[in-house]
């Protein structure tokens, strides 16, 4: 099968998929998955090779679109009216996650590092499949806007963490040298590089705009815009979300009409975003779901118990309306890309316990994955943010 | 509930050969031009004309022809509309034929308002001319009278 | 240099590129080949070895995205729009240009499935350079209109041509030796097979399309659609171009709103056709430039007095005035887009031969993009259009 052939495979089943989800009020992010689970490798195995071996340049692409319209919401406006909640919900939630998920592990009896690196890990969210639930059920107020808040910073705090407890793991399995000081350093460059670059690109977006005077053109620069900052994330090595969202809240900012710029891109991306999650679907690894065993199924229940919890007395210091303290952590169950990235970063290192730390986590993001989606609509649903429903 | 329920039935049309003076006349004191729907002397809907339709006037005939090849990048307005010389007698030498669009979404008048509401939904339109089974014009529907059978129902007007 | 970057820059460049050569008057496309030959590995080696990889699939979907838009035209409203002048005249002028140019370059001692594909390339001409044109000079008139309608159907009876020719020189190519009767054999299925994938889909198309409620899986259905008849055409080795376009003409006939399924592409194809011929210029090979002297002059001169024959031929028998006998082919000159596409095909299909008539086609076409618009004003001065 060629890659056209491929392509339009998975176009169709998932636009079908997505139609059945909607007759069981499924989110249609859920569908994709499944259909990407059916037709991937691991069972039918009708996505063609040359597919599967492009699915990284795929996910990049998606997640800079992703990331692109996740940052829009950061008008300097609404940052001063729910600032405050986002940072302590943020940070308690992650840490929340994190040391319950660190403590549970060392009950089950793994090694201090390990138990680490799996609490880390627990921090990520999967801002895409939160942002897809959100655009297709057009979820809006106070709540939904926390959120996205929530799920976007999220991804600087997880990768602060991640970096230092690789490093404190390295320090305490290999008696590794690298001080801490300079793992944060890396990290911080990590995160100053993205925003730097974010901004920069943003401004002069802002600044050339005035010259596009059609749709045509616009649809152009924007989308060459940011393919060109997720070029340069990927080649400096900085955070392809990180560098989006950045790009796009610096031009929300800077530009008084910035609302075109989202427009242009909103019937255009759905189909990448599709094949994104069939993609990302067709690359699980469902196999994996038998080995998951106690461990991974501690995680699964454990991460979600500390989300709850971080985010309840954040909103609580924070002052936030009960709804978010009731159900704001729920809708932070679904963890994907972001998880698995760490989790092969946790591989490459540790030879010992690296393979396990991996294989867990991909089962886990399975369960995430799919019930993680629902568990948003649920949320979403029960803070009355679904209009019409 | 169906279209016809709920529809506009004073809707104002144009013919085919009904001049631009004329059709400018009709809506000077309009506050935008509204869409409008052309019909043939049975009462035949064949197109409609809306604020985009003016733009016609100043390109040649058949460049419609031309835009649907992608590759002859041409926006549908002229480069320069400030700087466009109109000859005399163009008030009544163009018709409204000549500028009509026929790409016309319509709707019949017996058709579900879920119907009606998904085909505005689909082609990205606020509303559509409605047709008895003869193709006949009857009215137009638009999505604010959905609404306001919405807000109807619930008792807030 | 990673493949997201690659892209990023052709779109900046390319929509950078296109402004100056608006500032110039010139079309964009001629822009984009040029910054495509800049970028290339024989100059500054922007774009990497994993771009030209993916540009296979990117000129696919490009190819039969035009096909798609330009199969539009074969509906029975349009061409009694059109009437019979443009009929005539489009058709003899395209099959004018081919059959010429064809005889011209056997006469050359060119082989005779390269000069096939020649003279079918040598049909297509391009609308950008002429609107420009008329554009700029407020041209109006009886002439316009009519050249407006052959600029129009000539790209898709070119498409017909082409299609045709390749499958014809294909089955020569691949067989030397083979009878003509093998060869009409495997050109026939090859084009039926074509219209059979493009007709049952177009059906399918139209049908299910019926059922659709959104603009986003409008866009998701038509792509989808499309894709599937690409690569199905690709699979079996039926004519990408030919199973497009007539998915688009079954579709056009088949439903009255088939326009959506036209507009929701608008939304997306214009930084697909950017990178493609970005890419087309890339992929450019500059040292063959040298060599295509004689080759490119014939062709460019034959493919003016076939252009010019079949308009006086067409107009002759469509009872047009005398303007439109002698001055209509002076606007059809300028050729672009269509024929750099039907060149990459070319190109894929022959790998010795393809080369050249690539960058014979590119070449001409920089030539032609810069000389025809002089041709263009030439003939709506004389017979004028241009008032003031």
């Amino acid at each position: 099968m060629n890659a056209l052939l491929g392509i339009s495979l998975i176009l169709l089943l998932g636009l079908l998929s997505g139609k059945i989800a909607e007759k069981v009020r499924t989110p249609a992010i859920t569908a994709y998955l499944i259909i990407g689970i059916l037709i991937g490798p691991f069972s039918l195995g009708f996505v063609p090779e040359s597919i599967i071996a492009a699915s990284g340049l795929i996910s990049n692409f998606a997640l800079s679109f992703i990331a692109f319209s996740i940052g829009q919401s950061f008008s300097r406006g609404l940052f001063h009216q729910i600032g405050k909640q986002v940072l302590w919900i943020s940070i308690l939630a992650a840490f929340g996650a994190g040391v319950f998920v660190v403590v549970a592990m060392r009950v089950m009896g793994l090694p201090l590092y390990v138990a680490l690196l799996f609490g880390s890990i627990a921090t990520a969210t999967a801002p895409a499949a939160l942002i897809m639930i959100i655009r297709q059920y057009k979820a809006k107020g106070r709540f939904t806007e926390i959120l996205m808040g929530v799920v976007a910073i999220d991804d600087a705090w997880g990768l602060i963490v991640f970096s230092v407890c690789l490093a404190f793991a390295r320090k305490i399995h290999f008696n590794h040298a690298d001080s801490v000081f300079q793992v944060m350093l890396s990290a911080f460059w990590e995160i100053g590089g993205s925003f730097v670059l974010g901004g920069i690109i943003g401004w002069m977006f802002s600044k050339f705009s005035r010259h596009i005077r059609n749709e045509r053109d616009l649809l152009i620069y924007t989308v060459g815009t940011i393919l060109f900052t997720a070029g340069l994330a990927i080649h400096f090595h900085l955070s392809v979300l990180l560098g989006c969202m950045v790009l796009s809240a610096t031009i929300v900012n800077v530009h008084k009409e910035s609302f075109r710029f989202f427009e242009v891109l909103q019937t255009v991306d759905w189909p990448v975003y599709l094949i994104f999650f069939v993609l990302a679907g067709a690359n699980l690894e469902i196999n994996l779901l038998v080995e998951i065993g106690a461990i991974g199924a501690v995680y699964v229940i454990v991460r979600i118990l500390g989300k709850c919890l971080g985010t309840y007395f954040g909103a609580v210091i924070s002052n936030a309306g009960s709804d978010v303290k009731r159900y704001m952590g729920i809708a932070q169950m679904p963890q994907a890309g972001v998880a698995l990235g760490m989790a092969l970063i946790a591989k490459s290192t540790f030879p010992e316990w690296g393979a396990m730390i991996f294989t867990t986590i991909a089962a886990t993001t399975i369960i995430y994955e799919i019930i993680g989606p629902i568990f948003v609509k649920i949320a979403l649903h029960k803070a009355n943010q679904i209009p019409g429903d | 509930m169906y279209v016809k329920d709920i529809m506009q039935t004073e809707v104002i049309s144009v013919k085919r050969g009904t001049t631009l003076t004329q059709l400018l006349n009709m809506f000077k004191s309009f506050h935008s031009f509204p869409k409008v729907p052309v019909i043939d002397n049975d009462g035949i809907l064949l197109g409609v004309v809306h604020i985009r339709s003016f733009f016609e006037i100043f390109q040649p005939h058949n460049q419609d022809l031309l835009m649907r090849n992608p590759l002859s990048m041409i926006s549908r307005e002229p480069a320069d509309i400030f700087n466009i010389d109109i000859e005399d007698g163009m008030g009544f030498l163009v018709i409204v034929a000549d500028i009509m669009d026929t790409k016309v979404v319509k709707v019949n008048q017996n058709a579900d308002l879920k119907k009606a509401y998904d085909l505005m939904q689909l082609h990205n339109r606020d509303s559509i001319p409605v047709v008895d089974d003869q193709k006949k014009l009857v009215g137009i529907i638009s999505v604010f009278d959905i609404v306001m059978k919405i807000f109807k129902e619930k008792g807030l007007v | 240099m990673n493949i997201i970057l690659g892209m990023g820059i052709i779109l900046v460049f390319g929509l950078l590129s296109g402004k100056l050569a608006e500032k110039v008057k010139t079309p964009a496309i001629t822009a984009y080949l040029l910054l495509g030959i800049v970028f290339g590995p024989f100059a500054l080696g922007i774009i990497s070895e994993h771009i030209i990889a993916v540009s296979g699939t990117i000129s696919h979907i490009a190819l039969s995205l035009i096909a798609f838009s330009i199969g539009q035209n074969f509906s029975g409203k349009i061409f009694r729009q059109v009437g019979n002048q443009v009929m005539w005249i489009s058709i003899l002028e395209a099959v004018g240009a081919w059959l010429i140019t064809l005889v011209g370059l056997l006469f050359f001692k060119v082989p005779l499935y390269m000069a096939l594909i020649f003279g079918a390339i040598a049909a297509a001409s391009a609308p950008a350079a002429i609107i420009m044109v008329v554009r700029e000079y407020k041209a109006r008139g009886q002439f316009v209109d009519i050249l407006m309608g052959v600029v129009a159907l000539d790209d898709a009876w070119g498409l017909i041509i082409f299609s045709l020719s390749l499958a014809i020189s294909k089955a020569m190519y691949l067989d030397l030796s083979s009878s003509i009767g093998n060869v009409l054999m495997g050109a026939i299925i090859e084009i039926s097979g074509s219209f059979l994938v493009g007709g049952v889909l177009g059906v399918i198309l139209s049908r299910i399309g019926l059922f659709l409620k959104n603009q986003t899986d409008l866009l998701i259905w038509t792509i989808g659609v499309i894709f599937v008849a690409t690569g199905i055409s690709l699979h079996f080795h039926f004519s990408v171009l030919l199973t497009s376009m007539f998915l688009a003409a079954v579709v056009v006939n088949l439903n009255n709103e088939s326009f959506k399924f036209f507009d929701i592409l608008n939304h997306i194809d214009w930084p697909i056709y950017l990178i493609f011929f970005v890419l087309a210029g890339a992929s450019l090979e500059i040292d063959l430039l040298g060599k295509i002297g004689v080759i490119g002059i014939v062709y460019m001169i034959f493919r003016i007095v076939g252009k010019f024959a079949g308009t006086y031929l067409g107009a002759h028998i469509a009872k047009s005035d005398d303007d439109v006998k002698k001055y209509l082919s002076l606007g059809l000159l300028p050729q672009a887009g269509v024929a750099l596409g039907m060149a990459l095909i070319a190109k894929e299909q022959f790998p010795q031969a393809g080369n050249i008539i690539f960058t014979t086609v590119a070449a001409t076409t920089v030539v032609y993009e810069i000389i025809g618009p002089f041709f263009v004003k030439l003939a709506l001065h004389k017979t004028n259009q241009i008032h003031n």
